[in-house]
């Protein structure tokens, strides 16, 4: 278990860095998360478009978007988001939405 | 997720215990059971794995690992056992064995098979060890989050719940860039080509992240002139994470989706993609699973482009993969899987400078995500650990690309990346061959 200093608390993430409690994320502790888990010390209006499209697909399906539909609705290229997320669309993006680790083999 | 256990191992009754034993009694095949008693402690096993060479410590060593399981069977299965457990080391299935069993088999061993074909009597240990997780699992003690991936199998189709209409979306956009690509406005990505010789599958993370691997696998069999196919339902996706769980049932109506889809396409040969569990799954366990032989060869695409370059389909200028590379070996696709030179005679072909790790092949080091264990969040301390020493091979390799033939392999080697700062850049055979094709139609849009 692995835990986050935020505004005076302390955020429970699981091993692999994600919310233990995704209902706790905001864009505050977005920002704590890309510090602490992406090594990125600040986040530009990209990332905050991915992050927001697929923070609200989360919130409404349950589930992380399609890479493909984080592209055609950003309007952002494939390598682009690859590198604004080191990480990757999963274990960076995702983890920075606040979603929990998708399933698969990432 | 240890509290979880803890929960769970509070939770056991007598009739779970007693429920866990069967299944694993049930499950040790005959000569396997002579396996169990058969150890000599000549500790060979411990340096040939990952964990104990990472972090040298008693309950790393493979045959450690055996003993628990051992101990178990000796208690409730043998005479002497039963009688004298002190003297022969036999032990009663309670908690703290149940807790041990849980440890061993899901929290240090990636089942790579690794201390195995370095055993002095040949001791089967990923067979073994899969039985301790069969019967864990009937006792409801599988990691959740491996579970959940086996679910999500069973009821979507495919291991990350991607919707048809998300996947047919993606393979559509992917033909648009595809045929960016190449020049080609005849480039194709068939899908349900009814009647098509391969039929292709992939890994569903490649669909919902990172498509560019199905991208540079559909390049190649366009240059190839291939006739292939995915299915747009059930039966694209060439993963079974039950192979992990070990629930052979669930494994079977899992490969069963790719059997259906080949009936149901009418196509000749089943290509997996660029997976080691999922060729294992496919070619070697998927008949023992659904207890019959396949009416149709099932190829690894390695296999599919080594035959491409030598019948001359295809042609590859190595000069355009400059940079030196080193090719890490999946021990599903290669110690258990049997598949080692197809890729290396592709990649000698479509590069430069193949620059091979030290032990290669068989002798492979597991990167420490197989065995479900890249599913298993709760282990990722041990995984990361134990992968150092995939990552020392690497480094010592002084290659700027690993090719990995397996997208968990790719997804752990992306960790070990970020851990040991190799500074390298992981991709798939596909994408390197890809990147040297050289046809009529590329030689004109490319400088």
């Amino acid at each position: 278990m692995g835990a986050l200093a935020f505004n005076g608390q302390t955020v429970a993430l699981n091993e692999e860095g994600f919310l233990e409690d995704p209902t706790l994320w905001n864009e505050a502790l977005a920002e704590a998360l890309a510090k602490s888990e992406e090594g990125l010390e600040a986040l530009s209006e990209d990332h905050w478009t991915v992050i927001r499209f697929i923070r609200a697909t989360y919130e409404e399906k349950g589930a992380a978007p399609m890479v493909r539909a984080i592209c055609k609705t950003t309007g952002l290229r494939l390598q682009h988001i690859y590198d604004l997320f080191p990480s990757g669309p999963a274990k960076g993006a995702c983890k920075l939405a606040g979603l929990p680790k998708p399933d698969g083999c990432v | 997720m240890a509290v979880d256990l803890e929960l769970k191992l509070a939770a056991l009754t007598e009739a779970t215990l007693a429920k866990g034993l069967a299944v694993f009694r049930q499950h040790l095949q005959g000569a396997e059971v002579s396996y169990l008693n058969a150890c000599v402690r000549c500790g060979l096993c411990a340096d040939s794995c990952h964990y104990h060479r990472a972090e040298p410590e008693l309950e790393n060593v493979p045959a450690r690992k055996l003993d628990h399981i051992a101990a178990v069977f000796r208690a409730h299965c043998t005479p002497a056992g039963r009688m004298l457990p002190g003297l022969v080391g036999a032990k009663r299935w309670d908690r703290d064995m149940v807790r041990a069993w849980v440890d061993a088999v899901f929290g240090r061993c990636s089942l790579c098979g690794r201390c195995s074909i370095n055993c002095t009597i040949g001791i089967p240990m990923p067979s073994l060890f899969r039985a301790a997780r069969r019967a864990l699992g009937a006792m409801g003690l599988v990691p959740d989050d491996l579970q959940a991936t086996v679910e999500n199998s069973l009821q979507h189709g495919n291991n990350m719940a991607i919707e048809r209409e998300e996947w047919v979306e993606t393979l559509e956009w992917i033909e648009e860039e595809l045929q960016a690509e190449t020049g080609d406005p005849g480039a194709r990505i068939p899908i349900d080509q009814q009647g098509a010789r391969c039929l292709f599958t992939v890994n569903p993370r490649e669909a919902k992240f990172f498509p560019l691997s199905l991208q540079a696998s559909a390049k190649v069999f366009w240059a190839a002139g291939e006739d292939w196919t995915l299915a747009s339902d059930a039966g694209w996706d060439l993963t079974n994470y039950a192979l992990f769980t070990c629930e052979d049932d669930q494994a079977a109506a899992i490969v069963k989706n790719l059997t259906d889809a080949m009936t149901r396409l009418g196509c000749q040969v089943l290509v997996i993609g660029e997976c080691g569990h999922g060729y294992q799954s496919a070619r070697w366990m998927g008949p023992e699973w659904l207890k019959q032989a396949f009416p149709f060869p099932v190829v690894s695409i390695l296999e599919l482009m080594d035959e491409y370059l030598e019948e001359g389909r295809i042609h590859v200028d190595p000069t355009r993969n400059p940079h030196p590379v080193t090719l890490h070996d999946p021990c599903n696709l290669v110690r258990h899987g049997g598949i080692s030179e197809p890729q290396r005679r592709v990649l000698r072909r479509s590069v430069s400078n193949l620059v091979e790790m030290a032990p290669k092949g068989l002798e492979n080091y597991c990167c420490g995500g197989g065995g479900g264990q890249l599913a298993m969040g709760q282990y990722r301390h041990r995984r990361l650990k134990a992968g150092g020493i995939k990552a020392n091979q690497i480094r010592a390799t002084g290659a700027r690309i690993v090719a990995a033939p397996c997208h968990n392999c790719i997804d752990q080697l992306g960790e070990l990346n970020k851990e040991y700062q190799l500074k390298v850049q992981i991709k798939t055979v596909a994408e390197l061959v890809a990147a040297a094709l050289v046809t009529p139609l590329l030689a004109e849009v490319q400088p």
